[in-house]
């Protein structure tokens, strides 16, 4: 074989801290300290805390994020290879169970700098106009406090920031189009347009997906090498690693990793008056704080405020309407698997590049509401095996035979909205984690919908593998994504938090991460959640020394703040579409 | 590394489905002879490169198991993913990632509240197994033949455990099956010897892939040469069953989307 022209790769010996090939940041950091009275302490530095800690520095305020995990370095901690990734994943204790217990750990839940959205395959579909009023429209589920034109300008915005590559027509929900190119298809994405256009199937080709089909500042474009959910080492894959930490530091922001936050303090007068945490030596600390932001997705949101219950709280902080922890929702992902003849070679190109939304709305000919979606997977052998495992029963010789096959098998996910129940739920466990904390306890049925929903979206998904061409079909059933759990709402009786993510029962404590979700729809929640973030941002940015002090709450909506964007992602020079 | 296994009867080789004739043990199954992941190393990062190269050189050291377990659990293993079919200087070892894992107390994140931890499940595991080998055929698992062993896991594969009651009402048999072969897959194809078995490109950054499409091989990749095989004599895995849909096999630990 040949060697490389200029020998091996190193990694560049700058001594910077890389985010991604080019990127890199100056450390230190700012520094808070413990006694000293931030604006702001963020719980989780993830998918949302990564966005809300970029626009409150900028705004000026004073904010800190606690991150349970680490400040990664791409060059140094992130590696193309399953088995070697597994730090990139909340894997603490927890219990899973009910009647359909969801897998936890990789599956979902992130953990360091950038949470989830550093193994999220990507794919940033909106919600559609008729999520947002599931009840009203289909007597199931719940309407949110907010439209589909409340979010609809924070859609368009974080579609820039990080960015979403896609085609220039999206023709399903609120019709839209992406401002960078799609991308180019691998042989999932073929198997995916043969079939659905065999069966008349509008298809969306090469996005909508956070991943960059052409360098964008100093971030490069994609190489197809097909780690997505491993970390984009690359730095071409948006999270709020690469895309909003850097300018949240710049911004004089403080990260503080390996920061377990234990318990949300309440002070005098109703008011949250910081967090206790333990430190990166295991050392028990409290960081006071103006106001709190829990953002720390649908288990450990919940597990945090349940931990945290005090005088006037038994049930746990801001949970005086007892739903703290109820109507957690996964989305159905069952993975539809298609042996070909000839060869896929699914390993390349990222996992996420097409989809159908075909089936997304309520159709009055279902016995079921709702939809789902089909989009493309490309599992790495670890999970093709567990695949071929679960979808076969394979072990011993016959895994082995089914694994030599693996570069001719193509595999679509199906996403199929799950309704929002009550008894799905986070509770604590008798079991502790290793400061002593209890853990999460998830409980998780399927309903009457929900089972009928996931049979018709499986029969659809394996009839468009067929039509693909597929000699075999077969099927694993599964759950993705997480969201749901503290939830929001207009009523504080069924609801924990209002339309702009503050909790109903304690004015200076917000909940902003995918747990506010009252339903899911059949997108991946990544893009809501960020949305969400940034319009959160805005309202308590509007809102100023108001959340800090005032008496009355209020519920104007805040302009859209579009110059809190971190620089180059917006304005003159940057692609848009009106 | 002395080799881990002994040398290996026929009735334990894969054989030819024609002629019925055992197929010599290879340095590499499967059907990309000539590919070899490890001699791009140099193309991928240094990080990338530090993990897979101590995988393949370094076997982590016994920490956990002890000498008996440790024993035990490599047997079942040559079940769960057998490898005579490799000259046994190219056998992946699969029992030492196991018990790194459970020195460390790692898990994949959660345990369903019908198990117990995973260091327990190892440990009942062996008493399970070895009950249900006593009650079929008089004998510890470890003194059991190879096809005698194959059906005490097969047993196991199907929830039809007649032996060890009181265990397995503390302990979901679906679920400790789901577990043990996890592991063993999760270790297996990890390792470069079994991405060249399989035809996986494996690591790419910097270099990147540039042939996306109908299955084109990258320059420094190769086009298959398949050949037929069938499972050996004395072994009853060969058979797959993708008809039924067990209620309980949410398993998706995989994360693909």
């Amino acid at each position: 074989m040949k060697e490389p022209i200029l020998g091996a790769f190193e990694a560049p010996q700058s001594r910077k801290h890389m985010l991604g090939s080019l990127q890199s940041i100056h450390l230190p950091m700012r520094r808070f300290k413990d006694e000293e009275q931030v604006d702001y302490a963020i719980v989780g530095v993830g998918a949302a805390g990564g966005v809300l800690l970029q626009r409150l520095a900028r705004a000026g305020f004073n904010v800190v994020g606690l991150e349970a995990g680490p400040f990664w370095d791409t060059e140094r901690d992130w590696v193309s290879d399953e088995a070697g990734s597994r730090e990139l994943y909340w894997t603490e204790p927890r219990v899973t169970g009910g009647s359909d217990p969801l897998a936890l750990g990789s599956n979902n839940c992130g953990k360091g700098v950038g949470g989830g959205s550093v193994h999220w395959a990507a794919f940033t579909p909106r919600l559609h106009p008729s999520d947002f009023e599931v009840y009203t429209r289909d007597g199931v589920g719940a309407d949110w406090p907010i439209t589909y034109d409340e979010i609809k300008p924070y859609y368009e915005q974080l579609e820039l920031e990080m960015p979403v590559a896609g085609p220039a027509y999206y023709p399903w929900g609120h019709p839209h189009g992406y401002a960078y190119g799609p991308h180019p298809m691998g042989g999932v994405g073929d198997a995916l347009i043969k079939g659905c256009t065999a069966l008349n199937i509008p298809v969306s080709i090469g996005g909508p997906v956070a991943i960059l089909s052409g360098s964008h500042g100093d971030r490069p474009h994609c190489i197809y090498r097909g780690f997505c959910i491993q970390g984009c080492k690359v730095g071409a894959k948006a999270s709020t690693l690469v895309t909003h930490v850097p300018d949240a530091l710049r911004s004089g922001a403080e990260i503080r990793d390996f920061c377990m936050v234990s318990r949300i303090e309440l002070g005098s007068e109703n008011r949250v008056r910081g967090v206790h945490y333990f430190n990166r030596q295991g050392e028990a600390r409290f960081q006071r704080a103006r106001a709190v932001i829990v953002s720390g997705y649908s288990i450990e949101t919940p597990r945090l405020l349940l931990n945290s219950a005090c005088k006037g709280y038994e049930k746990g902080l801001a949970n005086s309407s007892g739903v703290v922890g109820h109507y957690l929702m996964a989305q159905a992902g069952n993975v539809v698997l298609g042996r070909f003849e000839e060869l896929v070679r699914m390993y390349k190109a990222p996992p996420a590049h097409a989809l159908t939304e075909e089936f997304y709305e309520t159709d009055p000919k279902n016995d079921f509401a709702r939809g789902f979606a089909i989009q493309t997977v490309g599992p790495l052998p670890q999970a093709f095996g567990k695949q071929m495992f679960a979808a076969k029963k394979a072990w011993g010789w016959g895994l082995r035979r089914e694994m030599m096959d693996y570069n001719h098998w193509a595999s679509f996910g199906l996403l199929g909205e799950i309704l929002p129940w009550a008894d799905n739920r986070v509770t604590i466990s008798e079991d502790k984690d290793k400061f002593g904390l209890p853990v999460a306890h998830v409980t998780f049925n399927l309903h009457d919908n929900d089972k009928k929903l996931i049979r018709a979206a499986k029969e659809k998904t394996m009839e468009v593998m067929r039509a693909a061409g597929a000699t075999e079909v077969v099927q694993e059933p599964r759950y993705a994504h997480l969201v749901g759990a503290c939830r929001m709402g207009s009523d504080p009786r069924t609801s924990v938090v209002d339309k702009f993510c503050r909790s109903h029962d304690i004015a200076n404590l917000f909940v902003c991460d995918g747990s506010v979700f009252p339903t899911q729809g059949s997108a991946n929640p990544g893009l809501t959640i960020q949305a969400l973030a940034a319009r959160t941002a805005d309202y308590i940015i509007s809102q100023g020394e108001q959340i800090f002090s005032g008496r009355k709450r209020d519920m104007t909506d805040p302009p859209i703040r579009r110059q809190l964007a971190p620089p180059e992602t917006w304005g003159k020079g940057v692609p848009r579409l009106t | 590394m002395k080799p881990i296994f002994p040398a290996v009867e026929d009735a334990l080789l894969p054989r030819d489905p024609v002629t019925q004739e055992p197929i010599p043990p290879r340095q590499q199954p499967g059907y990309y002879p000539g590919f070899n992941t490890l001699s791009q190393r140099r193309y991928w990062d240094e990080a990338t490169r530090r993990v897979v190269e101590e995988r393949v050189n370094h076997p982590p050291e016994r920490k956990f198991f002890s000498q008996a377990a440790w024993d035990f659990w490599t047997v079942v293993f040559e079940h769960l993913i057998p490898q005579t079919d490799r000259t046994p200087d190219r056998r992946i070892p699969l029992v030492p990632a196991l018990d790194e894992r459970l020195a460390a107390n790692y898990t994949v994140g959660y345990r369903y509240e019908d198990m117990p931890h995973d260091r327990v499940v190892y440990e009942w595991g062996i008493q399970a197994i070895d009950a249900e080998a006593q009650y079929r055929y008089g004998g510890g698992f470890l003194t059991l033949s190879s096809l005698h062993r194959d059906e005490v896991l097969k047993v196991i594969q199907q929830e039809r455990p007649k032996a060890a009651a009181e265990i397995w009402k503390k302990m979901s048999v679906t679920r400790f099956w789901q577990l043990i072969m996890a592991d063993a897959i999760d270790t297996y194809y990890a390792h470069p010897w079994a991405w060249d078995e399989i035809g996986f490109g494996g690591p790419a950054y910097p270099r990147a892939y540039t042939r996306l499409e109908r299955g084109e091989p990258e320059p420094w990749e190769v086009e298959p040469q398949r050949y037929d095989w069938i499972p050996p004599l004395s072994s009853v895995s060969g058979e797959v069953d993708a008809s039924g849909e067990s209620p309980q096999s949410h398993h998706g630990s995989g994360g693909s989307h």
